[in-house]
């Protein structure tokens, strides 16, 4: 135990032992008169160097006057400075842009396409129709077993190939918002990352 | 902590000195000087050195205070500058013996001369017996008798293991001990 605590004196002077074993070494010095002498030797020491006059500095006062004439002129800032230049933020403006054009474009052809699927294209603006959208498989399908079918098997196809068609222009729409989303988040992180890289100016103090 | 203007907190302070005040950092620099300069002294054993390298401490502070986060301690942030610099500055001059400086002293305000001699002598001699310790544990020893840092932070201003903090104290204070026993007039004082 002697050989395990010795170390550790200067921690306990220090106030830096802590649980198990600070109570192992209270009960060591307790008992232990070569462990209880070190710590008294070392308390002087200590005590001794901490007591040692300070040479008459420059007062504090005079020195923080002579200091604040010294200092260079810094640029008045809080926050990290970032790119700041208009091209910068077109970049995500025209991205958003992009964004409502696509989805307005969606939406529209969606209604047109619901409109000629129900007929009522055709009645209001017979220029837009341009018949039922077939998927591939169905035109194949059709061109196969068509003859053999009846008109419940062709209307169950006809509402799968609607469903199809549907999912397709969904999943294309969806594919372009992700595609944006991501580029803004892209453009996000350069922009903050430039931004900390221009305030990185900590170097070896 | 008591600044001249009890309203301004040094959080206040350090954001208004980032945001290019120099009043603000001023304030600041009073508050830090004596335990940076003292610390720097402690290293380095010579008071115009100190103050050249408190002065030296500052200006890099200064120069990079917008990469302080206000959540750390300052007066950490300045120990780790006030360290780097002495050490480079010793570094530099390390071909040249120390100068024999005179230090002075302010201690007892009415000191007669013979106290004033002892007190003195005692001052270079513990300062001289400092100087004689290797650098890496003279600054670990710095950092805890005058800096008053816990071995965590006194691992992390030096970017040390703390293991290494406790054995570089271990030696520092025992061989202290052994060369101040070498001084007649400060055996009484170690021996007590």
């Amino acid at each position: 135990m002697h050989n395990q605590l010795f170390p550790l004196l200067n921690a306990y002077l220090d106030g830096e032992l802590r649980g198990t074993r600070l109570r192992d070494m209270e009960r060591h010095l307790d008992s232990c008169a070569i462990c209880q002498r070190e710590l008294d030797d070392l308390r002087r020491v200590s005590d001794l160097v901490r007591a040692a006059p300070q040479p008459a500095f420059t007062s504090a006062d005079r020195f923080a006057a002579n200091l604040t004439l010294l200092l260079p002129r810094r640029p008045q800032q809080s926050q990290p400075q970032r790119t700041t230049s208009p091209t910068w933020w077109l970049i995500p403006a025209g991205l958003i842009g992009l964004l409502f054009f696509i989805q307005t474009v969606f939406t529209l052809s969606n209604i047109v396409r619901a409109a000629d699927a129900t007929g009522l294209l055709s009645q209001v603006a017979p220029w837009l129709s341009e018949g039922q959208a077939q998927a591939t498989w169905f035109t194949a399908t059709s061109s196969l077993f068509g003859a053999q079918m009846n008109a419940n098997q062709h209307s169950t196809l006809s509402a799968l190939n609607q469903f199809t068609i549907f999912s397709a222009d969904w999943l294309q729409g969806l594919i372009w918002q992700a595609g944006l989303v991501l580029l803004c988040i892209g453009w996000f992180v350069v922009w903050n990352f430039m931004g900390e890289a221009s305030t990185r100016t900590q170097t070896n103090l | 902590m008591v600044f001249t203007e009890t309203t301004h907190t040094e959080t206040d302070l350090i954001q208004q000195a980032q945001a290019g005040d120099t009043w603000a950092f001023g304030e600041l620099v009073r508050h830090h000087y004596s335990p940076v300069v003292n610390v720097a002294y402690r290293i380095c054993g010579e008071m115009n050195l100190a103050e050249d390298m408190a002065q030296e401490t500052f200006l890099r502070a200064w120069a990079n205070l917008n990469s302080f986060r206000i959540t750390g301690s300052l007066k950490n942030w300045l120990y780790r500058i006030a360290v780097n610099v002495t050490l480079d500055a010793l570094r530099r001059k390390s071909e040249q013996p120390m100068d024999d400086e005179v230090v002075q002293m302010i201690q007892d305000p009415t000191p007669n001369p013979e106290t004033l001699l002892v007190q003195k002598e005692r001052a270079e001699n513990l300062q001289e017996t400092l100087s004689a310790l290797p650098l890496a544990t003279r600054n670990v020893l710095v950092l805890r008798e005058f800096g008053e840092l816990s071995y965590q932070e006194i691992a992390s201003v030096l970017d040390i293991p703390i293991g290494t903090v406790m054995s570089r104290l271990n030696y520092a204070r025992t061989r202290l001990r052994d060369l101040l026993k070498e001084h007649p007039s400060m055996q009484e004082a170690v021996h007590a």
